[in-house]
């Protein structure tokens, strides 16, 4: 073989075990040097799970039956529980966290025979959209150093995208797949609420909360999807609907479907190659004889302010569980209310603290009718809109993002960051899946991303449509050209 | 424009949070401009003044049955301080 076993994607590698070409034990040598030689510039990773990684990939290659994930290479958000491996949710208020149990989407992956070899960095609770909220470190953009590779899944993007992962988990409350999924130029999956289980994900709004794949291709997240939905008991809003099978369906396209794409007001504000980018997908969906109509989701301009009300509430009652009682950080104290606001002050950054008490404010009484119940209709008025536009339409294209990936420090004030949730928030307030692929670079050689979004359930649909303009793109196999890790530049 | 004052103090003693002297420098302007932003919500007129839930599924109920549990041990060996099979805090009331 010429080329690297980490070069290869999910299905790739996974088909070269099929095929007796090549032993799960290489694979897994040839990530453990890949992250030695690369994860200490990108620092993807929190914490690696090489000894297990290897014993594991011995007892799987003796298998007579062998899963569907056998030759799969995976790194795991560090706020999905893993029994036995460490779990800091990028706290240091669960720092020597070791849980004893694994999520029910790590369960499955290992069920299926894939391999963990690691947990990767992320803000703190999965909250921010650069890793600088981190409290260990920052992760880097694999195209840029300089850059942020977005968040709160950036170690998960990073650690893709730098082929050090054959594809990862991520979490996606506000755009913690999709955004960090743009800002490095891999595929990010936000499925349905209530498709993928969240138990064992570390709560932050459990009503927005969605675990979803980070691949190198569309195929390799169809298939990882595929393995992590379905009806878990231990969730209580676990969807009882099937799973089709996304991956053999990905051929069946329609191109009997309507898009809806923004109108210009939708765009204000919005980086100019951003724009030109989405223009060319537009393009692209002429030249496939794919039909679209302008639409306005006039709805959109209170998503972020509704967002921000919804997820800090739910995130101070979540969060209220680190007191330092039962597990994770407890600070020195004489007495019990001590411990308490000692732990929770020094175990907690300051943008979860920000939230908590952004959170408890707007529940608070006096406030709550104004701010959390207003959001709450607020939230009706988005997703009623949204059921409007899919009897009109299939499909929403979007950008992933306002802005191609920043600059360590660029954004200080936090009204700043959030305004980076602009086009993804609006499907976990309404409970759709959204996809954020590759679609171009900037002229600095950046890459950029566009979102699809789909009605609930429609997962499968998205990844046809999605494949189709992947393969239509050709974009595919750039990231594999990553080799310094520095920015190439001029690339288009 | 909804723009209520916060008062820190209070909302950071219900959070059982202590503000550092630097946070209590720089936060109160940013809480204050976070606050007023998500404020436009109450000027809006939504089309609907029915709530959002989640889920359009009805709740299920677990058949009451006795399942295995995490043993006693695992559960604890992540407690920050333990004995004779309890967790152990701090006094919870000052003795004079």
């Amino acid at each position: 073989m010429g080329k690297k076993l980490f070069e290869a994607g999910l299905v790739e590698a996974i088909e070269l075990v099929k095929k007796g070409e090549v032993r799960i034990t290489e694979i897994v040598e040839d990530y453990i040097s890949r992250i030695e030689e690369k994860d200490q510039k990108i620092k993807a990773y929190l914490t690696c799970t090489f000894d297990q990684a290897l014993s594991r990939a011995r007892e799987i290659e003796v298998k007579k039956e062998k899963g569907r994930l056998a030759g799969a290479v995976i790194a795991i958000k560090d706020n999905i529980v893993t029994k036995g491996i460490r779990t800091t949710c990028g706290s240091k208020i669960l720092e020597n966290f070791i849980p004893p149990y694994s999520a029910t989407v790590i369960e499955r992956l290992e069920a299926e025979d894939a391999i963990i070899i690691g947990k990767t960095n992320l803000d703190e609770f999965a909250m921010g959209s650069s890793t600088e909220n981190s409290a260990f470190f920052p992760t880097r953009n694999p195209w840029d150093i300089e850059r942020v590779p977005g968040g709160s899944s950036g170690g998960s993007a990073a650690a893709v995208a730098a082929m050090e992962a054959a594809a990862a988990l991520g979490s996606d409350t506000g755009g913690s797949v999709r955004q960090p999924a743009a800002f490095c130029g891999v595929v990010g999956l936000k499925p349905t609420y209530g498709r993928v289980s969240r138990y064992g994900l570390i709560a932050f709004a459990s009503s927005l909360d969605q675990i979803g794949p980070i691949t190198r291709s569309v195929e390799d997240g169809a298939l990882l999807a595929e393995i992590i939905s379905g009806f878990d008991p231990k969730d209580s809003t676990s969807s009882p609907a099937p799973v089709a099978p996304y991956l053999a369906g990905l051929k069946d396209f329609s191109s009997e479907i309507k898009v809806g794409i923004l109108n210009e007001e939708s765009l204000k504000g919005v980086n100019p190659e951003i724009i030109s980018n989405y223009q060319n997908i537009i393009k692209l969906l002429d030249s496939l004889g794919i039909k679209w109509i302008k639409m306005d989701f006039p709805s959109w301009d209170y998503a972020l302010p509704c967002y921000y009300v919804i997820a800090p509430a739910e995130a101070s009652s979540n969060l209220a569980r680190y007191d330092g009682v039962r597990y994770g950080f407890r600070a020195e104290s004489r007495e019990l209310s001590e411990m308490y606001l000692k732990t929770r002050t020094q175990g907690f950054g300051s943008e979860v603290k920000r939230r908590i008490l952004l959170g408890t404010f707007t529940l608070s009484s006096g406030y709550y009718e104004a701010y959390y119940a207003k959001a709450a209709k607020a939230r009706q008025a988005i997703n009623k809109e949204f059921e409007a536009s899919f009897k009109k339409i299939d499909f929403i294209l979007t950008p992933t993002t306002p802005e191609p990936a920043f600059r360590f420090g660029e954004k200080q004030d936090p009204l700043s960051m959030y305004l980076q949730d602009y086009f993804t928030v609006t499907a976990n307030l309404a409970g759709i899946p959204g996809i954020s692929i590759p679609s171009g670079f900037t002229s600095e050689g950046l890459p950029l991303g566009i979102q699809l979004l789909g009605k609930a359930f429609s997962e499968s649909e998205l990844f046809k449509f999605a494949f189709l303009l992947e393969k239509n793109l050709n974009l595919k196999n750039n990231s594999s050209e990553i080799n310094s890790l520095g920015r190439r530049k001029n690339e288009k | 424009m909804l723009n209520m004052k916060i008062d820190l103090e209070q909302i950071s003693r219900l959070a059982n949070l202590e503000l550092t002297e630097e946070e209590k420098k720089i936060l109160p302007d940013q809480m204050e401009k976070i606050i007023s932003w998500v404020g436009q919500l109450a000027s809006l007129k939504t089309s609907t003044e029915e709530k959002y839930t989640p889920i359009d599924f009805s709740l299920r109920l677990d058949e009451d049955e006795i399942k295995k549990s995490l043993p006693q041990e695992e559960v604890l060996a992540m407690a920050p301080e333990k004995e004779g099979g309890f967790i152990k805090v701090p006094k919870v009331l000052q003795g004079k």
